[in-house]
């Protein structure tokens, strides 16, 4: 017995020490070190302060979460891949900080009469990574596979860019081989050609290119799993930046693509290190990471500390999105709800909330400005239209303003005859029944969750008796916001907008899915359409008058109060230069990216 | 023994398979669904664009029709595909983490036993002495602090001001190999590793302190004394044979716990693990990836009991399987 457990014994030790050895022997020999002699930009002796830019260095930026992985533009979904593929991979065409259309891997387009075609001239001695040239094949290659059969199955969700294309309905159903919406005239000259009129149409034709010399001949249900989309070093774009390497979900390493068809960038490199959120501030500080831009920002309660720091620079704006508290105004009936259709003939109006008076004067009692001011610390704003501030369309004097005025909102509610009839202090509705009204909210935005207290507190100051539900993830709150929404009647949710265009209506559309008010207003509608109606929308003007029309009444009739656009605070290392962030991303033009190695 | 063991691993079928079917019952049961994601959908995306991806994901089959699908295939050691991670395989997800975690789990077990069990012997043996209430107080103090906050207090002395160690991650870049791989992956590990092993030091402590006092308290003890064995001896041979068996019952245990990663520990250092990765899976409702960790966490705990109960007759020869 003794001699056998000896036995046990020495092979659970011999098993440790093989096992200890393999991991050991990742193969020595090759000690492809990543340090190269770098400082080549020191030997500027005095001038401690050069204005003109310096080639080589480096720079880190931090993001607090890793990417998924999936470094394909037609592929990805999260703003932390585009921090990648922003670098990467380029579009034809850009957007300038007025968010005007800009010439950029097309250098001139023309666009016919009724705005069905448009046909672009490609740059020219453009290349990828690897050499290849750049060519309008590329791009028609590119909208091909957004359009092909299978493309959403295997996970693809762009296909906002393509629906419109000439032939897209055929293409997509495999019906026909021939793919009519994008064609090359010769290898650089391309057109897009639409079904009918389009008033996005310079939007319809800016998403970022992808190689067809790579991904040609593989199958769509296969991209997301090609090497060209998953590794480093085989990912290719035209971009300033190569995807060059990366130890997964840790760092992320962008190398200077020096034949840059625009210019050769000033940085050697831009390394993304993945950080916790809490120990970002401290790395920025001590100098570890160089800046903080999108998609998490510096939180805005850090912003005095931020600031305070002498070698950090920050750059607020205004970001794209808005949080807001809706009104249930309509059910769905339990049949719709089953088959997932939206009749808005057969809605049932949510007692009270169908009420305007009583939404208008649930918006004159909520002060926002002291959300904005305390819960914010001041960065942010307070809006009035569900339409992006940074957009023409936008116009803050068209919509009712709703200041903070809780007299006027007690008059409004005595007017629609919700009265406090049994002294309890709490309203009761018109035919003297106890009335609650329920406020849902969901959890992962911190500050939400924070506001939803702060606004039912601001409502029981009028005498309405709120009850404040618990809070659920976003995944069960959704669903319930979209089903089973029987019981409830005010919720708080956000919305990202994208830079591209104006147009509310997928979202506040009555037919909409996102329209979880269940707004149901013709005028609205209406307006809406004719916003979007050639030949007459082919004018910005025309839908600039059209959409404050559509703010005044979206602002009167009120399906949702809008709480506060939050601010994108930006904050870099005085060694930073160049970075100029457009309105919808920090990740602009970083080929005029440089640092000044000061005084250390 | 052997029989023994065969039959152990014989039920592990069984209790698997229950497994298997528990959590995806829970994981079907909770609201929403891989594609209706953690954060609200885009609203430039159609959202037909996502009910077709549903129907082709095949999330809205029946749950029995589901669970046919998952287990069909995982019999066959085929875990699907992330619903989430655009289309990357579930093992290639896990094995990405495993290693880290592992790595990160054996080495906060070596601090925890290398610095636990002695200082719970020389209390044991010098109670009430000013090392052993020293002691007894940085036990409380490690099972009192919660980790992230020891974690996050550590990076900002011993990383951020004093730059001893490195914040964040497993390893400063890509492209090293050999041994500065491996001091590089030390030197990472040092912090979380000593943050998630502190609670862990502590309980060994408190355990290994007690059960020695109680043994040396033994009628046998004090006849091994009589006869005149050394104290060495006495402490070696014959006390902490008996005294390490609760130990190992909870070092049973503990490798089911540290390879299930420390969810917050690997958050607060931003180091990629099982934990994180199983918790993400969970709020994103990526059941295919939810459904392989829980499968291989429940195989390493069945495991790690087993060879608990082997340990113990091998410490003590009077505990016998047969």
């Amino acid at each position: 017995m003794r001699l056998k457990n000896k036995w046990f014994i020495f092979l659970i030790f011999v098993l440790a020490f093989g096992l200890f050895l393999a991991a050991c022997s990742g193969d020595s020999a090759s000690e492809g070190d990543a340090e190269e002699p770098e400082e080549g930009s020191d030997t500027e002796e005095e001038e401690p302060a050069s204005d003109e830019p310096q080639m080589g260095g480096t720079l880190t930026g931090a993001m607090d979460t890793a990417p998924a992985g999936v470094f394909n533009p037609i592929f990805y979904e999260e703003a932390y891949e585009a921090n990648i593929l922003d670098f990467t991979h380029e579009s034809l065409l850009s957007q300038n900080d007025s968010l005007e259309f800009e010439p950029h891997l097309a250098n001139d387009w023309e666009i016919n009469d009724d705005q069905t075609e448009i046909t672009l001239t490609l740059e020219e001695g453009v290349t990828w990574h690897d050499g290849e040239s750049f060519t309008a094949d590329d791009v028609v290659y590119t909208y091909k596979a957004m359009s092909s059969p299978g493309y959403v199955e295997a996970g693809g969700i762009r296909t906002e860019y393509v629906v419109r294309l000439l032939g897209y309905e055929e293409f997509n159903n495999g019906e026909t081989d021939e793919f009519e919406g994008v064609v090359a005239e010769d290898d650089h000259t391309v057109t897009f050609k639409f079904a009918e009129p389009n008033v996005t149409i310079l939007k319809d034709v800016n998403f970022p290119i992808i190689p067809e010399h790579i991904f040609g001949d593989v199958p769509i249900d296969e991209m997301t799993e090609h090497p060209a989309t998953l590794n480093a070093g085989e990912v290719i774009g035209t971009g300033p930046f190569k995807f060059t390497e990366m130890l997964e979900r840790e760092q992320y390493i962008l190398e200077k693509n020096a034949d840059y068809w625009k210019s050769e960038p000033y940085l050697d490199q831009i390394v993304w290190q993945v950080v916790d959120q809490s120990v970002m501030l401290g790395l920025l500080e001590n100098g570890e990471i160089d800046f903080i831009g999108d998609p998490s920002g510096v939180p805005a309660p850090d912003f005095e500390t931020v600031d305070a720091l002498d070698h950090v620079e920050i750059i607020e704006q205004t970001d794209f999105g808005y949080q807001l508290m809706g009104f249930i105004m309509n059910h769905r009936p339990d049949s719709q709800v089953e088959s997932g259709e939206l009749n808005p003939d057969e809605w049932i109006p949510n007692e009270d909330m169908s009420n305007q008076q009583v939404r208008q004067a649930m918006a004159y009692a909520i002060d926002r400005q002291a959300i904005v001011d305390n819960l914010l610390h001041g960065h942010g704003s307070m809006i009035n239209a569900p339409i992006a501030q940074q957009f023409w369309a936008y116009d803050e004097d068209a919509a009712t303003q709703y200041e903070y005025d809780p007299e006027q909102a007690e008059a409004l509610l005595d007017e629609a005859g919700y009265e406090d009839t049994n002294d309890d202090g709490y309203r009761e509705t018109p035919d003297g029944e106890e009335w609650v009204v329920n406020l849902n909210y969901p959890t992962g935005n911190q500050l939400r969750e924070d506001s939803a207290p702060i606004i039912a507190d601001f409502l029981e100051q009028v005498g309405i008796q709120i009850d404040l539900r618990q809070p659920t993830e976003m995944t069960a709150f959704q669903e319930n916001l979209t089903d089973n929404n029987e019981d409830w009647d005010l919720y708080l949710l956000g919305w990202s907008l994208g830079s591209g265009d104006p147009d509310p209506s997928a979202l506040w559309g009555t037919e909409a899915a996102y329209n979880f008010s269940r707004w149901n207003n013709d005028d609205s509608e209406q307006l809406m359409a004719e916003a979007m109606q050639p030949p007459e929308a082919f004018e910005q003007e025309y839908r600039s008058e059209k959409y404050s029309e559509w703010q005044a009444e979206f602002s009167e009739d009120l399906p949702a109060l809008l709480l506060y656009a939050q601010n994108k605070i930006y904050a870099f290392n005085e060694r930073v230069n160049g970075v100029e962030p457009m309105p919808y991303s920090f990740n602009n033009d970083p080929e005029l990216w440089w640092v000044s190695e000061s005084e250390e | 023994m052997y029989k023994y063991i065969i039959r152990r691993i014989l039920v592990f079928i069984p209790m698997l398979f229950a497994l298997t079917v528990i959590v995806f019952g829970l994981a079907m049961a909770a609201p929403g669904d891989a594609i209706s994601g953690n954060e609200l959908a885009d609203p430039n995306v159609d959202p037909e664009v996502y009910e077709q991806q549903r129907e082709a994901l095949g999330l809205n089959d029946p749950v029995p029709v589901q669970y046919w699908d998952w287990i069909s295939s995982a019999a066959q050691g085929d875990f699907g595909n992330s619903l989430v991670y655009n289309g990357r395989s579930v093992a290639e997800l896990i094995e990405e983490r495993f290693a880290n975690t592992l790595y990160l789990g054996l080495f906060s077990l070596g601090i925890t036993i290398l610095v636990g069990i002695p200082i719970g012997i020389y209390s044991a043996r010098h109670p009430y002495s000013l090392f052993d209430y020293g002691a007894t107080g940085f036990g409380f103090l490690g099972l009192a602090i919660p980790n992230f906050f020891f974690g996050l207090i550590a990076i900002y002395l011993l990383s951020i001001h004093l730059g001893w160690f490195p914040a964040q991650g497993t390893l400063s870049g890509p492209g090293q190999s050999g041994f500065n791989e491996l001091s590089d992956r030390i030197h990472h590990m040092i912090l979380p590793g000593i943050t998630l092993g502190l609670a862990g030091t502590a309980t060994y402590m408190r355990y290994m302190r007690s059960e020695v006092l109680d043994v040396l308290g033994s009628d046998y003890i004090r006849t091994a004394r009589a006869k005149g064995m050394s104290d060495t001896n006495v402490l070696y041979k014959h006390t902490l044979r008996n005294a390490l068996i609760p130990i190992i019952t909870l070092m049973g245990f503990e490798i089911g716990v540290l390879l299930s990663g420390a969810v917050i520990t690997e958050q607060v250092f931003q180091y990629p693990g099982i934990g994180t990765l199983f918790l993400n899976s969970v709020t994103n409702r990526d059941f295919p990836v939810v459904m392989a960790i829980a499968l291989i966490l429940g195989t390493l705990i069945l495991i790690g009991n087993l060879i608990a109960d082997i340990l113990y007759s091998i410490i003590d020869p009077r505990i016998r399987y047969d």
